[in-house]
């Protein structure tokens, strides 16, 4: 029987709650009360299969997200040091601020002979998926897609044009002007790419940058920023924030105890997992030896290729608060 | 300590904020806001920080000026009141960033908007004060 292609996943702890499960996954006990971090070594966390023919390691760098803030370079090499503490992976996804600290994986491929995938092209592609389905099941035909001047903001549009909806795009400067040209529409600012939308897509790293009641009521926000897309403040009537990069999980996916505590953990919730998970998966399962997204762009024919990859392997985006599944 | 405005000060700059944001050198000019002009967003000024600390090996700090100049201010003054700037604040936040116009120093200036004041100019004056520090031995706050 031929061994399974492995891909690593290389995540973080999002808070100190986060690093004392490390603490604990990796015995050490002050580490687990919180009492000191020293010890926290670069280590796996779990690890996912799915059909006997993939295997998914889960490895933290266990750094939070004012560390890695603090010092790039340093957090590049630590990144550097757990993909060199794996041994036959053909492909190396980054979670969170991993895939953005450091050159958003640029600075990493340059120093690692597996190629580095930041989950931009997957974020993009359950993203619109999310956002065609809200707007069939709501019968409108134009999405607003906010922050087109970044990677999947940008993406979101050229995938949902492809899928025959009007984009409204929103975001201000030079950048998402000449990136909103090239998709064929105007930039508009974010509180008038909203106006009157029932769908929108929030795809601006900023985040927090939209008031709600910018919003019209029953709208449907599918936020893939982090921070969330929204101020602080009471949402309109009937406005509903869904997780723009969830996805169903797969039928065929396979986890032990760790990798179940790792679902809960982590936000994905028993029975879905985030976008970004499946990039460097389908990159192994197609064999692909090239990342479907590193740097600031994603690439068209990437995004095609990894639609493509996603749909064979039965992947599919999933409308959900937190980790509900809803229904539109 | 060197000019913000030499070519070997601004064009690793002006190079840092093409790379990170997708533009052409000459779209990026001194004067240019990060946010308003040129379309920055947080995760970008992640990236322009780490791109002009490698090119210039130095580190910049985090924290924001507005620490900075809360930390510089006398006893008894406060940078800001529920989230707006005190006119001392304001005061001190346009000594402690003189490349930005004084026109762009309203009263009523909340502590969130200070990003939008941001222009290259004040990366190449942020770096020059680092490297000057870095010849000295001394410490920055950003």
């Amino acid at each position: 029987m031929p061994s399974p292609a492995r891909f690593a996943f290389l995540v973080h702890p999002l808070a100190p709650f986060h690093r004392r499960v490390v603490g604990v996954r990796q015995a050490d006990l002050r580490g687990s009360l919180g009492l000191s971090y020293d010890s926290l070594e670069i280590g796996e966390l779990c690890t996912f299969g799915m059909g006997g023919a993939l295997v998914g390691h889960i490895v933290t760098v266990p750094w939070l997200p004012s560390e890695l803030l603090e010092d790039q370079q340093g957090a590049v090499n630590a990144m550097v040091e757990a993909v060199g503490s794996l041994d036959g992976v053909r492909a190396v996804g980054l979670g969170s601020l991993l895939a953005v600290v450091g050159g958003r994986g640029e600075t990493l491929a340059q120093h690692v002979d597996v190629p580095v995938t930041t989950g931009a092209a997957a974020t993009a592609w359950a993203a619109a998926g999310n956002a065609v389905a809200a707007a069939s099941a709501l019968g409108v035909e134009r999405v607003a897609v906010l922050g087109v001047g970044g990677a999947v903001g940008e993406a979101v549009a050229r995938l949902l044009q492809q899928a025959g909806l009007e984009v409204v795009a929103g975001g201000r400067g030079r950048g998402p002007k000449r990136r909103a040209e090239g998709l064929g529409i105007p930039l508009l600012s974010p509180e008038e790419a909203v106006r009157g939308q029932k769908v929108v897509v929030g795809a601006a790293t900023s985040g927090g940058g939209l008031s709600p009641n910018a919003l019209e009521q029953g709208t449907v926000l599918l936020d893939v920023a982090l921070p969330s897309t929204l101020s602080p403040g009471p949402l309109p009537k009937g406005v509903r924030v869904l997780a723009g990069e969830a996805m169903e999980l797969p039928d065929a996916w396979q986890r032990g105890f760790w990798g179940w505590l790792y679902h809960l953990i982590s936000g994905y919730g028993p029975s879905q997992i985030f976008a970004c998970l499946a990039e460097p998966l389908v990159m192994v399962a197609t064999a692909r030896d090239r990342p479907f997204a590193q740097g600031r762009s994603v690439l068209a024919e990437d995004l095609s290729d990894f639609a493509e990859g996603a749909s064979s392997l039965g992947l599919k985006p999933r409308l959900a608060v937190g980790w509900r599944r809803v229904e539109i | 300590m060197p000019n913000p405005q030499d070519s070997e000060i601004f064009e690793p700059v002006q190079s840092a904020f093409a790379e990170a944001l997708g533009l052409d050198d000459d779209e990026v000019e001194y004067d240019s806001r990060i946010i308003e002009d040129l379309g920055a967003e947080s995760l970008d000024l992640l990236d322009i920080v780490f791109r002009l600390e490698r090119a210039f090996d130095i580190r910049i700090p985090r924290g924001g000026i507005e620490s900075a100049v809360a930390e510089a201010m006398d006893e008894g003054e406060t940078l800001e009141q529920h989230g707006v700037l005190t006119p001392e604040g304001l005061r001190r936040l346009q000594a402690a960033m003189p490349e930005i116009p004084a026109e762009d120093f309203q009263e009523g200036l909340k502590v969130s908007e200070i990003p939008l004041l941001f222009r290259v100019a004040t990366f190449c004056r942020l770096v020059c004060e680092l490297l000057e520090a870095k010849e000295s031995g001394e410490e920055v706050s950003a």
